[in-house]
């Protein structure tokens, strides 16, 4: 082992030291989580008005616009990664296959978590399996969404097997299996992913009278389903940048020397796919003849989206990736991951009853972007929990593969 | 599987979902029961004073509380204002330009075939003969996505509840329907502008209403075809200074009715359905993706095992030009038995290595 | 008690009905010939216009019309000539209808009740769109109207097409055989044989208590007399209002509507029932009856006060 880091062994199980020091970033986690407990006690016994802007005009807001759309869409890096390694042989990139899948199962979770908070009814979610409302979009997506947390966490659950198989030997075989299974859980797991990536655009083809006519198509599912790819290949290579800065320690050689061939490749695939989203949304404008929009102020928010957020990524990430330019990538990967966000919240809130007037429309209040910042302080802390004890970054000294 | 075969099936693959994609989208569309026998109501904006006592009809029948501004106070009719968790309805009054005044009951319009139903994914609205869409708090998840498909933005939801939120709308008084008896609103209105009766009849009415008065009328009756239809529709007066419409014509009528809060663009068909195709194409994903994985993986793990193959080979050769080379080179200074003796120990050795390396592989 | 009580009503309303008769007794604009201004014709019968005898075979009656008292009422002759020359109507609205009259025919010209507007020009009228136009820009007749519209049965159509012709002047006419002095003697005599209308001295019922609903609130105290005589005494000068109400049923079947003319309709309750029969759910409810004719009448004669949504001003409020 070249790097010095705390592997847990059989008999110190447990690495919590780093959550002990008191680090600036330390320190503001555990205050955004004692912010985000204070809110959701008021969530949970006091209601959803008290915590939140919504109302009957605007049943959907920050929580379904963030931590839904975002929290599914950037955790796409999972069947990404997966499906580019297991599926298409890039064996080259296998080091980045199990920060995406740990990312991926995180994501999920934590929409599933953060679900809890905007349903009226929060322990009634399994209803929908006694209950199925079969005609219902939503039906696909949670349907979907709760196979995929399956499928994603027995993806993931190698990693744990690794870090406590030291100790409880039945696990070894449990890995054994899954490692055998693992195809067909990635090739499960694109099948789902890509039902409920584009689903979630589907939920707003119901109300064509709600939506701009700039955001609104019957190709809504698709777009969401390619922007959930380039967000999934951003997202590897934007999170690889924060790992970079906070789990550096943690990383192999093997990681470390990937990681810039992951990079630059996960950015041409990216830039392919950024353009070709662009030039679908561009064709879909002209053929729904939505022109005489762009002239208005939605056309203006419309063209800087499609421009500074799908098209300048595009660009940057095809030149980063010529020029074998790591920093520039990761700039651009910035920028695709923040489109992404803005075009969740296009469709779910800013283009989401756009004819009314400014005063009715909806602004997600203090405590609603808490809680979703709460979430992602939560997925963040986890992350890192699970780095400091499980085999993620590294590969597990006595499961290395053999060649 | 070679190359071709995989080929084939793909394309293969593509035709079928091409073909199956639109028939599973029409096999959708009739998702919810038509009753041809159901009841509605027909809102006649000429006859509308704004007086709210479908408001107060409401209230009572339904054991609301008590509104915060008295029912006597007309002005409230001239805010903007839509149903409410407490209120099931709501008249507001809309212009028409000019100085010219209507008023409008917003209410639930009891769709044909709802979007709310279509869009809850734990089945609690249903269709009823008798034409209400009804609503059961008992297995609402409360994930409010009905409020989002309603295009009519009737649904409304108890943010203020925190154990037992639920949905409220208009139940088109199901219960008095039931015994014979009017709805609230109908049973209060002062002008018969809100007529009850069959909805097939109710279409008959408005188009005689119209054909008497064609000046006075819009010749569209909102909720005859749009959304897939409604059992609750709405006749409005043709502002003054508007072109009469085509008969029924959507696109014609459009700038009329929005001036009443009414949008003739969602389309005649219902809302539901506008997913349905995005739905169908569900089974194809399914069985199309991992055929689609499995040849791509298929595809993988050969070429892998043909280059695996090859350096195999390759290997092979290089170390069998080695030996030869060795075994010339020996054979030249110490003749020809000796070779064969050595090559015979060079093999066995790089076997014994060979077999040995594997060895130490499983171990690990 | 009972019985005095209605006795007393009855005597009241002998009373008023003299009354009336004496108030209302006054000449109503007597149909009379006059002299046009121009050397147009004074009055002239217009025959259906025919080459073909057979056409005129069985035709209604002919229209008698008073070419001086339109010409009057109207702003120029362009509004009914309105091609600009002063030729008959017939010239290009034949019975079948002719290019020259863009395939509009005679019956048409005459009778069609909506009008495109013209595109550049001016846009043509018939005799009913026109006389509609009128009513609708009075506001004294935009009560009733607003309210019923008008039954198009035979005597209505008689109002105009009252020329009282023998079948030999009819055929004469109709194949354009008959000279234009002996239509205008025909028309002359059929003007001056028109009388002037029954002034409408109504037997009516002086008021009414409306009193089939009352709960919420007192019934209603309906001053009919004052109501009928209003509307007599506004249309009373208009010689339009006077040939189309060409009975006094007629004005008593604005509000008496849908049952044949007499002088002793039923009441509104006898069709109108508390509650709508779901399965005749046209006709409405008795309240929503008296509301719609009662605001349809007043909303029709912009009756500023009382306001629609003001119920005590009728309704005095029941004390509980």
């Amino acid at each position: 082992m070249s790097h010095n880091i705390v592997i847990p062994t059989k008999d110190k199980l447990f690495n919590f030291g780093p959550f002990l020091k008191l680090t600036p970033g330390n320190i503001i986690t555990y205050i955004l989580l004692a912010i985000g407990l204070a809110i959701t006690v008021v969530r949970f016994t006091v209601g959803i008005g008290a915590v939140s802007n919504l109302d009957d005009y605007q049943p959907w807001g920050m929580w379904i616009g963030f931590d839904l759309l975002c929290g599914v869409c950037l955790a796409a890096g999972g069947y990404f990664t997966t499906v580019a390694i297991y599926v298409m042989g890039m064996k080259h990139f296998s080091s980045a296959a199990r920060p995406a899948v740990l990312t991926a199962f995180l994501g999920y979770l934590f929409v599933v978590i953060a679900l809890l908070y905007d349903l009226g009814h929060p322990l009634r979610l399994p209803y929908m399996f006694f209950f199925p409302g079969t005609t219902s979009v939503l039906f696909e997506v949670g349907l979907c969404v709760a196979t995929y947390l399956t499928v994603l966490f027995l993806e993931f659950s190698v990693a744990p097997a690794e870090w406590l198989g030291q100790k409880f030997k039945c696990l070894l075989t449990y890995r054994h299996w899954i490692e055998k299974i693992g195809i067909l859980l990635t090739i499960m797991g694109m099948c789902l992913s890509t039902l409920h990536q584009s689903s979630l655009g589907s939920l707003y083809l119901i109300c064509p009278g709600k939506l701009h006519p700039l955001w609104y198509s019957p190709f809504l599912p698709m777009f969401f389903f390619v922007s959930s790819m380039t967000a999934g290949s951003s997202m590897v290579v934007f999170e690889g940048m924060l790992a970079h800065k906070g789990m550096h320690a943690y990383m192999d050689e093997k990681h470390l020397a990937e990681a810039p061939i992951v990079t630059l490749s996960f950015s041409k695939a990216c830039s392919l796919i950024l353009f070709s989203l662009f030039i679908m949304r561009f064709v879909d404008m002209v053929v729904q003849g939505n022109f005489p929009y762009l002239f208005t102020s939605y056309g203006c928010w419309w063209l800087i989206e499609m421009f500074g957020f799908i098209l300048l990524p595009s660009l940057l990430y095809a030149k980063g990736s010529r020029d074998k330019n790591v920093p520039l990538c990761r700039f651009a990967s910035c920028i695709a991951v923040c489109g992404i966000v803005l075009n969740r919240w296009t469709v779910s809130m800013i283009a989401y009853n756009w004819h009314f007037d400014a005063a009715d429309r909806y602004f997600p209040n203090l405590p609603e972007v808490f809680v979703s910042v709460f979430v992602v302080t939560m997925i963040v802390t986890a992350y890192r929990a699970i780095c400091y004890h499980c085999p993620i970054l590294y590969e597990h000294p006595n499961f290395k593969e053999h060649d | 599987m070679n190359r071709r075969k995989f080929l084939t099936l793909m394309g293969t693959a593509g035709v079928v979902s091409a073909i199956a994609t639109p028939k599973a989208a029409e096999a959708g569309v009739h998702t919810f029961p038509y009753y041809d026998n159901g009841y509605g109501v027909l809102h006649d904006l000429t006859r509308c004073i704004g007086c709210r006592q479908c408001e107060v009809g409401c209230n009572k029948v339904n054991n609301l509380p008590a509104p915060k501004v008295p029912f006597s106070d007309l002005t409230v009719t001239h805010k903007k204002r839509r149903t409410t968790t407490t209120e099931w309805t709501v008249v507001n009054r809309y212009d028409l330009g000019d100085k010219e005044y209507v008023f409008r009951k917003q209410q639930c319009f009891h769709c044909n075939d709802p979007a709310c139903a279509s869009a809850c994914f734990t089945k609690c609205y249903i269709k009823n003969p008798d034409g209400s869409v009804s609503y059961n708090d008992k297995q609402c998840v409360g994930c409010r996505y009905c409020m989002v498909a309603c295009p009519f933005y009737i649904p409304t939801f108890e943010y203020e509840e925190a154990f037992d939120p639920i949905i409220q709308k208009c139940t088109f008084c199901k219960s008095r329907l039931e015994k014979g008896q009017l709805p609230g609103c109908v049973e209060h209105c002062t002008m018969d502008a809100l007529t009850f009766g069959r909805r097939k009849d109710l279409i008959n009415i408005a188009h005689k209403r119209i054909a008497a008065n064609p000046d006075k009328y819009l010749d569209y009756i909102y909720g005859e075809n749009d959304c897939g239809g409604t059992a609750w529709m709405v006749i409005m007066p043709k502002p003054k200074g508007m072109a009469q419409c085509a008969p029924g014509n959507a696109s014609e009528a459009h700038d009329a009715m929005k001036k009443v809060g009414l949008d003739t663009g969602l389309g005649n068909q219902p809302m539901g359905e506008l997913t349905y195709g995005a739905l169908g194409t569900v089974p194809m994903i399914i069985s199309f993706w991992p055929l689609l994985l499995g040849g791509a993986y298929g595809i993988t793990k050969r070429r892998e095992a043909i280059a695996k193959a090859n350096q195999e080979a390759a290997v092979a050769e290089e170390r069998q030009k080695t030996i030869d080379a060795a075994v010339a080179c020996i054979e030249k200074e110490q003749g020809k038995e000796a070779a064969e003796q050595h090559r015979a120990a060079m093999t066995a050795a790089l076997e014994a290595q060979d077999s040995a390396s594997q060895h130490g592989g499983e171990d690990k | 008690m009972r019985n005095g009580k209605a006795l007393l009503s009855k005597m009241q309303t002998v009373a008023c009905t003299i009354c009336l008769f004496a108030w209302c007794a006054g000449p109503v604009g007597a149909a009379e010939q006059q002299q046009a201004d121009t050397s147009t014709p004074a009055a002239t019968v217009m025959f259906p216009v025919s080459g073909d005898k057979k056409v005129a075979k069985g035709s209604m009656q002919p229209v008698v019309f008073n070419h001086a008292l339109h010409e009057k009422a109207v702003t120029n002759c362009g509004t009914c000539h309105h091609t600009g020359e002063p030729q008959k109507c017939s010239d290009c609205h034949t019975l079948t209808g002719s290019d020259a009259g863009k395939g509009v025919t005679l019956e048409q010209a005459m009778h069609k009740r909506t009008i495109a507007p013209a595109k550049k020009g001016v846009t043509p009228s018939s005799c009913v769109s026109c006389h509609e136009k009128v009513i609708s820009s009075k506001q004294e007749c935009m009560g009733c109207h607003n309210i019923v519209t008008p039954k198009y049965d035979e005597a209505w159509c008689n109002v105009c097409h009252n020329a009282k012709v023998t079948p030999e002047q009819l055929a004469k006419g109709s194949t354009g055989a008959m000279s234009n002095e002996e239509n205008r003697a025909i028309a002359d005599k059929a003007v001056k044989a028109q009388k002037p209308n029954e002034t409408p001295g109504f037997f009516v019922p002086t008021k009414v208590t409306i009193d089939g609903l009352a709960d919420e609130f007192k019934p209603v105290l309906f001053n009919h007399r004052r109501h009928v005589a209003s509307v007599v005494e506004n249309i009373k000068n208009d010689k339009l209002a006077n040939a189309f109400h060409y009975k006094k049923e007629v004005i008593c079947s604005t509000c008496h509507h849908n049952s044949p003319l007499s002088m002793t309709p039923p009441k509104c309750g006898s069709c109108h029932k508390a509650k709508v029969d779901p399965s005749n759910p046209q006709v409405p409810s008795l309240k929503a009856a008296y509301h719609l004719q009662c605001m349809g009448c007043h909303d029709g004669m912009k009756v500023a006060r009382p306001a629609n949504t003001d119920c005590s001003t009728c309704h005095k409020v029941a004390e509980k």
